[in-house]
């Protein structure tokens, strides 16, 4: 096999990074004897194929010969009964093959991740506009979306609940309320020198992965079946088409080489379309495949939580906080699906950066005649997160003090370092050093004092300048998903192939993981091999997700090949009558001593002496024991920190805006690949920006979304992007003992947004200081001329 | 697409028997509206008349106090043209924040006015400007042309050959797009000519565009965008959507209004 497996690009790495960003920024320095392929920015492992167009995603895919084309047969109704389904003329309409209904479901008609309350076919309710009610299998996909269209369903409709109001009109859940805080709340707000009550509206947000929801699964024998799925999660796609099918999971494997964008869209919601094909190809014999509409894409697939929030802060004339008492309601749609873990993390970052002597943290998890609200990058947490900044801005009108300030005086320190869930804040040093460089390298008084007066002027347009500080908390709350494994096998030409439990979805994680690995057999990375995650090669698998991909794989990773490589070392001491430890790999040879051999050469020397060049690796995330039922323990092995500056100027009079600056400080441990890293954050930070401005979803009262296309539904473009936008890594090592000490990159970065949101306000109160803005998000420009309007501008 | 009828006749005379003829006949011109239509099934008709090899149906001209644009000339002609700058700047602006370079380059004068979309900009300079529009069979006023969303004055086998626009001593257009489909949210079109001042507003309106006459006399004591501070169309006939209430985009109509009458004045 040739020398080069990944392909062309490795060797060039250190150049074709970004020119504006270093590629070392932000690294551990490098010696003599230090690491060679981990904290060093490598492009992404398929940038060479991303750009030529020869990334196969699954609808690249070769289809096999027979293969069907499914189209789901959606409600026309968002609640009632079913009345009746006349589906005779799906099945005369040209090229249907057989129409499949929840009655040809061998097994449990159930996707749910948990609960048992989701179908995946309806069979006697419709609970959203647009359910999933038939399935269409034909010759092709054309033909399936035409007949998916004919059926004739009578339902007797309900009026839908849309709303937060509507849900708690009806007093629907989907799961009960959950509270956790400390101290007395009530009497610390009486307490209070002041206190401010608030109401904030949070919109939800559409992932709009580039490469919509597609699935594609193959027959065996014996009732074996193959599903290539775009997801997140591999392992429920494999559970979840067992349970359908009734067969034992053994009889399924769920393959994934890459996903064309994910963003938590994919986590659990990527399933329901592998079961549908899954249960086709079985109903059928033949292989299926579902590639979903991007319009049906919106209407069939949960989107971020939609949130009210509703407030009370108690502080004094400095703006510190002593207390916060606040109840998050979340539109969960018509099931449970990821919302638990959602919501409470949006209550595990409703203190974001801040020290709450006393808060009470309340949640209602409501039930909505909508998709189901699902995973989406950030988990709840920029909700929470959102909610705080907002009452710190109140805090800053209300005090006459700069926001900054406030935010400064409220930030976890030594001393002030417990959360509202009883954990210590370890590392306020952190925290502040942050906030504070970025005070500095952005010139924010300087700024600050430029704006003010530049507001003072009196005229139509605003500027705006918020920092605003992110601490996330990194692990699954799901204590038992904080686990990973991985297996990798050296071949006896020295090339490795590596596989782990983790997805690729762009975030780069295959090629950090291939960093760990190369590093411990001190091989170049063109000579590991990465293979697609699939259940029959690593099982019992985590999603991908809580940012946790790298922290997890990476580890399991290192621990497979640093099993083989013992056994290699093993083999050279005994060879060289030298000690084990005195055996080193690096630059693609082995040595101990005046001794020394190639990788590939000691990899035939142990095959001769039957030594076995394949293991599995496993982690588990230690020091992590949270209780949800008392709200008692460590629910994060360590927060990743960041802070950004962002500027805007406000048109008060139409509400347009534009981000004019951004800074942004951000904390990754000892970065794995600052390049990827740093691509990391801005992605994250843009698409944080979009939710915060531009994203509406709107439903209309009968439960159907009107804004399911790019032309009702602005996501950011690459001209949205600040045109003046600096990101630093923040020089850091993690103090936990993670993979190299690097920090998970994937989900904080969203949060940053926070900042846009926050300096959209700022320009608006200095329409009429004094008083709190009354922006909800997302910041449209209708909503930004509403908040001028109510302080008195906007004409 | 499906299947129709497709004819490309050589002249305006042909063009008028085979619309006549046809039972659901449409005539192509930029095809920016027609074809997308077509493709979602909004517009599903039976034979399809491209207008493109009718010849005399472009050109810019200037004729004494008057600009003539033929029916056939795309956009970008108009944006690009020397003439146009100098005669009716305002025109050249309009066209250049019109759509995006796809629909600039293939979408007409005369496509975009028969079609009389809502949110499209070239409605509101011929009402602003009091453009005269020129079929195969007559001469219509713009006051008369417009009749509501997606409606014309035009009767059955009638063309347009071409726009005849008196120039004016002052005219400005603003609009605010949309952030996502990048449509009018509100566009306003003032002009000046002589005592004459007409306004005329797309993209708000529940019936189309249509002339703003508060604002006109408002303008009349000064043609300034301070005559119009406090000025708000009502929101009763303002288009209420997904894309903005009634007030907002009432709101906007004010606000584009004084920026069109700056921008006027700034020649």
């Amino acid at each position: 096999m040739a020398a080069d497996l990944q392909g062309d690009g490795l060797t060039r790495a250190e150049g074709s990074g970004r020119p504006p960003h270093p590629v070392d920024r932000g690294a551990v320095p490098r010696g003599g004897d230090g690491p060679v392929h981990v904290h060093r920015a490598y492009p992404h492992d398929s940038a060479h194929l991303h750009v030529q167009g020869a990334a196969s995603y699954l609808d690249d895919l070769l289809e096999p010969e027979g293969t069907l084309h499914l189209a789901v047969g959606m409600s026309p109704a968002a609640r009632g009964r079913i009345a009746a389904m006349d589906l005779a003329p799906v099945r005369a309409a040209p090229g249907v093959v057989r129409v499949v209904t929840a009655g040809d479901i061998p097994g449990r008609n159930d996707i749910s991740p948990a609960l048992g309350d989701e179908t995946l076919l309806a069979d006697t309710h419709v609970a959203f506009h647009g359910q999933a009610m038939f399935l269409v299998a034909a010759t092709t996909r054309d033909a399936a979306r035409r007949a998916a269209r004919l059926g004739r369903i009578e339902i007797e409709a309900q009026e839908p609940s849309v709303t937060v109001e509507d849900a708690e009109r009806r007093d629907e859940r989907v799961l009960p309320d959950y509270a956790f805080g400390r101290g007395d709340v009530a009497t610390a707000l009486k307490a209070a020198p002041r206190m401010l009550e608030g109401r904030l509206r949070i919109g939800g947000q559409e992932h709009f992965y580039l490469e919509g929801q597609a699935a594609l699964a193959i027959p065996g024998e014996d009732g074996a079946i193959l599903v290539h799925s775009s997801t997140q999660h591999p392992t429920e796609v494999q559970h979840v088409v067992a349970r359908i099918l009734n067969v034992p999971d053994a009889l399924v494997t769920c393959e994934v080489r890459r996903m064309g964008g994910a963003f938590g869209g994919k986590e659990s919601q990527a399933t329901q379309w592998a079961a549908l094909a899954a249960l086709a190809a079985r109903v059928t014999g033949r292989p299926c495949k579902l590639r979903l509409d991007r319009d049906d894409d919106f209407a069939l697939t949960g989107k971020r939580h939609d949130f009210r929030v509703d407030y009370r802060l108690g502080f004094d004339a400095d703006g510190r906080v002593s207390a916060y008492d606040v109840d998050f309601l979340a539109c969960c749609g018509h099931s449970a699906d990821l919302s638990q873990g959602v919501v409470d993390r949006t209550m595990f970052h409703a203190d974001n950066a801040y020290f709450l002597p006393a808060a009470r943290v309340a949640s209602r998890r409501l039930k909505t005649n909508t998709v189901s609200n699902t995973a989406f990058r950030g988990f709840g947490g920029p909700q929470g997160m959102l909610a705080i900044e907002k009452a710190m801005d109140d805090v800053a009108r209300l005090t006459g003090r700069d926001p900054l300030d406030v935010r400064l005086a409220n930030l976890y320190a030594p001393g002030r370092d417990e959360t509202p869930f009883g954990m210590k804040v370890e590392e306020t040093d952190t925290l502040r050093a942050i906030m504070e460089g970025l005070e500095r390298s952005s010139g924010y008084r300087e700024r600050r004092a430029q704006v003010d007066a530049f507001n003072a002027g009196g005229g139509w347009l605003r500027r705006g300048l918020a920092l605003t500080p992110v601490k996330f908390g990194i692990s699954f709350t799901l204590t038992h998903l904080n686990q990973a494994g991985a297996l990798v096998h050296v071949y006896t030409d020295g090339s490795v192939q590596l596989n782990h439990g983790g997805t690729e979805m762009g975030q780069g994680l295959y090629r950090k993981v291939a960093q760990v690995v190369a590093e411990e057999f001190g091989i170049g990375l063109e000579r590991v091999r990465i293979t697609a995650t699939t259940t029959d090669k690593v099982p019992n698998t985590s999603p991908t997700a809580a940012s946790a991909g790298s922290d997890l794989n990476g580890m399991a990773a290192k621990v497979a090949a640093s099993t083989i490589r013992a056994r290699m070392a093993g083999i050279a001491a005994a060879l060289w009558g030298v000690d084990e430890e005195a055996v080193r790999f690096r630059d693609g040879m082995v040595a101990a001593g005046a001794e020394s051999m190639t990788f590939a050469d000691l990899a035939r020397a142990c095959h001769q002496q039957r030594v076995h060049l394949s293991a599995t690796g496993f982690y588990r995330t230690p020091n992590i024991t949270w209780d949800r039922a008392s709200a008692t323990g460590r629910p994060f092995f360590y927060f990743a920190y960041g802070a950004a500056c962002a500027e805007v100027l406000v048109d008060t009079l139409t509400g347009e805006n534009r981000v004019t600056r951004v800074d942004i400080l951000h904390d990754v441990g000892a970065s794995l690949n600052p390049a990827i890293d740093i691509g990391q954050i801005e992605g994250g930070f843009v698409q944080g920006m979009g939710w915060l401005t531009t994203e509406e979803l709107v439903y209309a009262p009968d439960g159907r979304l009107l804004t399911h296309a790019p032309a009702t539904y602005k996501i950011p473009v690459s001209s949205d992007v600040p045109a003046d936008f600096r990101v630093e890594l923040f020089p850091n090592s993690a103090r936990q003992d993670t993979i190299y000490r690097s920090k998970a990159v994937g989900e904080p970065p969203v949060m940053l947004a926070n900042s846009v949101f926050c300096a959209i306000a700022d320009a608006l109160a200095s329409l009429d200081p004094g008083r709190p803005v009354p922006l909800d998000a997302p910041a449209t420009p209708e909503a930004i001329l509403n908040a001028a309007l109510a302080l008195g501008g906007g004409r | 697409m499906y299947a129709f009828e497709f004819h490309r006749p050589t002249s305006l005379r042909q063009a008028a028997s085979l619309l006549g003829k046809a039972e659901d006949g449409r005539l192509l011109a930029g095809g920016q509206s027609l074809l997308p239509m077509m493709k979602l099934r909004l517009a599903s008709p039976g034979t399809v008349i491209d207008l493109g090899a009718v010849p005399g149906m472009t050109g810019i001209e200037r004729k004494g106090r008057s600009l003539v644009i033929g029916a056939m000339t795309r956009h970008a002609e108009v944006e690009t043209s020397p003439v146009v700058k100098e005669a009716i700047p305002a025109l050249a602006h309009l066209v250049s924040v019109l759509g995006d370079p796809a629909v600039r380059n293939r979408g007409t004068i005369g496509g975009s006015l028969a079609n009389n979309d809502p949110s499209a900009d070239y409605p509101a300079a011929c009402l602003a400007l009091g453009a005269t529009i020129v079929t195969n069979q007559r001469r219509i006023a713009a006051d008369d042309f417009f009749q509501g969303v997606f409606t014309t004055a035009l009767e059955e086998g009638e063309i347009i050959v071409k726009v005849v626009f008196p120039i004016p001593s002052r005219a400005g257009y603003e609009k605010f797009r949309h952030p996502a489909s990048r449509f009018a949210l509100a566009g306003v079109f003032v002009a000046r000519r002589g005592g004459e001042i007409r306004v005329a507003v797309t993209g708000a309106g529940d019936s189309g565009v249509f002339r703003w006459h508060e604002a006109e006399e408002a303008l009349k004591g000064r043609f300034a965008p301070k005559s119009l501070d406090g000025l708000t169309p009502s929101t009763e006939g303002m288009n209420s959507d997904i894309h903005a209430d009634a007030a907002y985009r009432a709101h906007l109509v004010g606000v584009m209004a004084r920026r069109a009458v700056e921008r006027a004045l700034r020649r």
